[in-house]
């Protein structure tokens, strides 16, 4: 291609003080031969901006002094310490993280310490024995009573459990019942509440099932909360898995996230885990996945995060979590020794349906029918589609067959009891396939490995790979130029994500102006950086948990394969931005469950600086400065209301209580609210 | 500043509010605020989890119907409360929908059987997710038929309120390009809470975005605002429900009279969607009575509610149920059934030529079932939707609401 006399001198003082600032290592080794004419020129964006756009790109946003930090380091620097998170202490987010034990257990410690419905119909059927350690049994005993109670009542009244309708909806018999079942308990209530922790966590173990069951069920909401809010994580973790022992499999899962995405300093790997996951999605709600998704998220995804992306396609091929997701672990090959003796003659061909049979909250997804026992397409197309060579990514329908046929044999023994992977040959299609053109000769589990490879180091992969991480990184719509750039690094290092991220930080698109805050933030990234621009101390993130769900984004809750959109246009709506503006509101004036305002100093100011310091200050904490003449000037008229001059004036003896709309707070709440802070 | 329809939608809308203050026999007769008159509108009715659509519009004159299911099957007519209500000699209702019969018989009610979409899935999700989508078989669309409707309709931008979902989450089917709005409740639609504060708050925030250069967020403020604005100035919840209308208890009902709330207030309403869970009856679904039953009529009592409530506003609206598919013909061990494949279709309105049920039907003896099992489609769930769609809402492009689709076999139940 051309390059215009104009541009090679325009970009050349450009490169030379890019040059002063990296140090030579940081540079990709084509740059550093030969610096210069190659690069399209590009305006570059305000030094001053930078800090806060790697912040804001490779973080969750900054925290309060964080730009001026990463300024003092050297943006370059910055950028090269977190694409090598294992050198970045991260002791203050696993202190955090340090109750929460099932974070690293495989599934089978998972399904063994908090049993799935497989696990208590295997024991109340006599095969499996009770547990023998004290708590466990107690979770144990307690789930096997509401098991119990569960199988009698389908037996009397039907299939009561799936009953989808809203609690209001449940006749006024039965709230009738519990209220006078909550008068009965009241006194046993009393006496428990005024044990101590220990004393009463020690009861609760005590009681019998069905009394225990009968308890919790009679207690208020707020009653609940009281019982085990001075108990020690580990006493709660107990009560919780009595009642719920998947819930806190789940809850672990999604309150890490949060904090990892909050607190961790190894930021760029939160980031890429949770891109990746998005990418090669699993959804939390179906079925065994719901045990199944912490161990696959550490070892399949966070893992590979920034490794190879081969490596990481064949983590997942393989994960229980993904088998199970997509269905290929019941994907049996028509001629297969096992799919013959099924009987061919209730084979239909391959199936049409091609997504996952998920299982929407409260409702019994039937098992397949037998006739659906034979190759199940759905892991095959998603693989292509979604993982590797994109919707445009050159593969037909054919190939689709023949990758579901390469792939079968490829499954987990029980998911559902936190079986491991495994191959089996016997319901293994024979023969020769043909994928993108290319003979796959008849062998086993080698079959699979060779057509990941093929995909893995497919140009259609490595463009459309690079595409999505550009789309993350710079804009909805991100040039070409920069995603040639980003697939011949791919292509040339064979996939290593660290590189292709390299020549994106390094390339001049990255740096552009019109990149800087040009993405709208997703409702995990709006709500995370809000958290972490304030500087909360987030005692329990259940509260932003349910925050999530409210704004449309519930963690691990994409059902589609296609995971969640990072589009601009998914996520602004009418009922969005409101949910998002009271969040702001809710978070900046302490309203947040679980979210400490005594620590959130930057919203406060100091005592006694006039209210025009105070806007200053906040504006450049929050926003790095970057909020508009015309927020600012909406804030100072609000700033300058009545209720806001009495709330925070000083000298008056004793301040009137402070609202969601009035005091600091509410300043705070208007810049996180602001369209400014919408974007990133 | 030229005078905008938005604009006048809005002064109309406060004429009306003006008039709350007055006694309320008077504000009875501002029922339905003028304008919104005359104007197309569709509601879109889901059952989620597979409704048994076979045991809502029997068809009773199918012996086949009877060996099937010999527990749950619901008696011929004629046998008191406890039977079948005739429709039309071979059809008829659950007796717990009796709350239809008079839509029925004023000839506003229609159905389709043996409906739904050709997909053979029988995931709750995939179904539900091709019922919304639009596009059986094909994952990858990223926007739903109802938005689609509204993108391609006239007048754009007209009201925020064009396309309403009452929940709390915008539902796939409303997803995409057009603006489309979800509520939980139409009474705390704002920010900051409802104290006086809070306006002052709003206003802030409106006044942002109102000046906000970011291309995006600057109009889907500019539309927030717009509705709560439009909202609390229609108050729709003045309009309280026709004294004839009895919604029964449940979040059904209360989401259909905010429905009939926004339509009345006139906020420019042109599609809207409500949907009702708990229909995947496995388990002891019951006959006469039962798990069917009681949510069938909760379901029937609704839609006859909004019905009545709409009084004129009915004249231009059509309601049109759907569930993601049937169920087996056959009742299981459990005297429940599993999932099938084709079910049944409501559709009512003013434009309707009810009275009728639409469609083939295709027979329940064995060798007319789908895969041995199931109630045979005959006709595609898109096709009844186009028909809604171009007769009854004068969509033009029905290619771009139902790509890949092309019917114009119209069974001819709008007139």
């Amino acid at each position: 291609m051309p390059q215009s006399r104009t541009k090679h001198l325009l970009l050349t003082p450009c490169l030379a003080t890019a040059l002063v600032i990296l140090p030579a290592s940081y540079l990709p080794a084509k740059d550093k031969k030969k610096p210069g004419p190659k690069s399209p020129a590009v305006a570059q964006m305000d030094e001053s901006k930078k800090g806060a756009h790697v912040l804001n790109r490779l973080a969750f946003g900054p925290r309060p002094g964080e730009v001026d930090r990463v300024a003092a380091i050297g943006v370059e620097k910055w950028i090269e310490q977190q694409l090598n998170p294992e050198k970045i202490d991260d002791s203050v987010l696993q202190a955090r993280l340090s109750p929460f034990r099932t974070l690293q257990m495989d599934n089978k410690e998972i399904v063994a310490n908090f049993p799935p419905p497989a696990v208590l119909q295997a024991i109340a059927a006599g095969r499996v024995p009770m547990p023998s350690d004290p708590k466990t049994r107690a979770i144990y005993e307690s789930q096997l009573a509401i098991y119990k109670a569960r199988v009698e009542n389908r037996k009397q009244n039907g299939d009561a459990d799936v009953d989808m309708r809203p609690p209001e909806m449940n006749d006024e018999a039965a709230q009738n019942n519990r209220r006078a079942e909550r008068r009965k308990l009241m006194p046993s209530i009393m006496a428990l509440m005024q044990k101590s922790a220990s004393e009463r966590t020690q009861a609760v173990l005590k009681m019998d099932p069905a009394e225990r069951r009968a308890m919790i069920q009679a207690l208020t909401p707020q009653e609940r909360e009281k019982l085990v809010a001075d108990m020690s994580y580990e006493q709660r973790e107990t009560l919780l898995a009595m009642a719920n022992p998947q819930g806190v499999v789940t809850n672990e899962l999604m309150q890490a996230k949060l904090l990892r995405a909050i607190y961790s300093e190894r930021q760029l790997e939160e980031v890429m885990t949770d891109f990746w996951f998005n990418h090669f999605n699993v959804f939390l709600g179906k079925g065994a996945d719901r045990y199944l998704t912490t161990a696959y998220e550490r070892e399949a995804i966070r893992k590979h995060a920034l490794g190879k992306f081969e490596d990481m396609l064949v983590a997942t091929a393989k994960d229980p979590a993904m088998l199970f997701y997509l269905d290929n672990f019941q994907s049996v090959g028509p001629n297969s020794l096992a799919g013959k003796r099924s009987g061919q003659a209730r084979f239909q061909g391959a199936r049409r349906n091609r997504a996952p049979n998920q299982e929407q909250p409260m409702m019994v997804e039937q098992p397949a029918p037998p006739v659906q026992r034979g190759l199940n397409e759905n892991y095959a197309r998603e693989l292509m589609e979604l993982h590797t060579l994109g919707v445009d990514g050159g593969y037909t329908q054919k190939d689709i067959v023949e990758v579901a046929k390469v792939f079968t044999g490829w499954t987990a023994r029980q998911p559902r009891l936190g079986g491991d992977f495994e191959f089996i040959d016997r319901i293994h299609e024979p023969g020769t396939k043909i994928v993108l053109g290319q003979k796959i000769e008849e062998g086993g589990e080698g079959e699979g490995r060779k057509v990941l490879h093929l995909l893995a180091t497919h140009p259609a992969t490595a463009k459309f790979i690079s595409r999505k991480l550009a789309m993350r990184f710079v804009s909805d719509n991100p040039p070409p130029a920069l995603l040639d750039k980003m697939s011949a690094t791919f292509l040339k290092t064979n996939g290593d994500i660290k590189q292709v991220l390299r020549t994106l930080f390094h390339s001049p698109e990255f740096w552009a102006p019109e990149a800087y805050r040009a993405k709208v933030k997703t409702p995990l990234e709006f709500v995370v950086s809000a958290v972490r621009v304030t500087g909360t101390d987030v005692r329990n993130p259940q509260g932003l948990v349910q925050t999530l769900n409210k704004l449309g984004m519930p963690l691990y809750g994409a059902q589609p394969p296609t995971g969640y959109s990072m589009k601009a246009e998914a996520w602004v709506n009418s009922a969005a931005l409101l949910n998002r503006m009271n969040f702001a509101l809710s978070l900046a004036n302490g309203q947040v469950r679980g979210v400490d305002v005594s620590s959130q100093r930057a919203l406060e100011g100091e005592v006694g600086i006039d209210n025009e310091k105070s806007l200053e200050m906040m504006a450049r904490t929050l926003l790095a400065g970057d909020v508009s003449k015309e927020t600012l000037a909406t804030i100072r008229k609000q700033m300058s209301q009545p209720q806001y001059q009495q709330v925070n004036n000083p000298e008056m003896a004793s301040p009137a209580p402070r609202g969601p709309n009035d005091g600091p707070g509410a300043v705070a709440g208007l810049i996180l609210g602001s369209p400014e802070f919408q974007r990133r | 500043m030229p005078i905008t329809r938005r604009v006048f939608i809005r002064n109309g809308a406060l004429a009306v509010v003006g008039t709350a203050a007055l006694p309320s026999f008077l504000t009875r007769a501002a029922f339905a605020s003028p304008g919104a008159m005359g104007k197309k509108r569709l509601v879109v009715l889901f059952q989620r989890g597979a409704a048994d659509g076979l045991n809502m519009v029997v068809p009773w004159g199918e012996d086949a119907y009877y060996r099937m299911r010999p527990t749950i099957a619901i008696p011929r007519p004629n046998h008191g409360a406890a039977s079948v209500i005739d429709l039309d000699g071979f059809f008829g209702l659950h007796p717990s929908m009796e709350s239809l019969k008079p839509l029925w018989d004023a000839k506003q009610l229609a159905v389709v059987h043996a409906a739904g979409s050709p997909d053979s899935t029988r995931s709750h999700f995939d179904a539900q997710d091709y019922m919304e989508s639009g596009t059986p078989g094909f994952k990858s669309t990223e926007d739903g038929w109802l938005n689609r409707c509204v993108a391609s309709g006239a007048g754009k931008k007209d009201s925020p309120f064009r396309a309403v979902a009452l929940g709390t989450s915008l539902p796939r089917m409303l997803s995409g390009v057009a603006p489309a709005v979800a509520i939980s409740n139409i009474n705390d639609f704002g920010v900051g809470g409802r104290s006086a504060a809070a306006s002052n708050t709003s206003g802030s925030f409106e006044s942002m975005y109102a000046q906000s250069v970011d291309s995006v967020l600057h109009g889907t403020g500019q539309e927030t605002f717009e509705a709560v604005k439009m909202l609390r100035a229609a108050a729709p919840a003045n309009y309280v429900p026709a004294a004839a209308a009895r919604y029964p208890r449940g979040r059904f009902a209360e989401s259909l009279k905010q429905v009939a709330q926004l339509l009345k207030a006139d906020l420019g309403v042109e599609v809207a969607f409500v949907d009702i869970g708990g229909w995947d009856h496995h388990v002891n679904e019951g006959s006469t009575q039962g798990q069917l039953a009681n949510l069938s009529r909760e379901f029937a009592q609704s839609i006859s509610a909004f019905w009545t409530d709409l009084g004129d506003l009915g004249e231009d609206t059509v309601v049109v149920t759907m569930s993601e598919f049937g169920r087996t013909a056959r009742e299981n061990g459990t005297r429940g059934t599993d999932h099938g494949h084709a079910n049944v279709m409501l559709v009512l309105g003013g434009p309707v030529k009810g009275g009728r049920v639409y469609g083939k039907w295709p027979g329940l003896d064995d060798r007319h079932l789908y895969e041995g099992r199931d109630l045979e489609l005959t006709t595609d769930f898109r096709t009844v939707l186009s028909e809604c769609l171009s007769r009854h809402m004068n969509t033009k492009e029905l290619g771009k609401v139902f790509p890949r689709f092309d019917s114009k076999d119209y069974l001819k139940f709008i007139g």
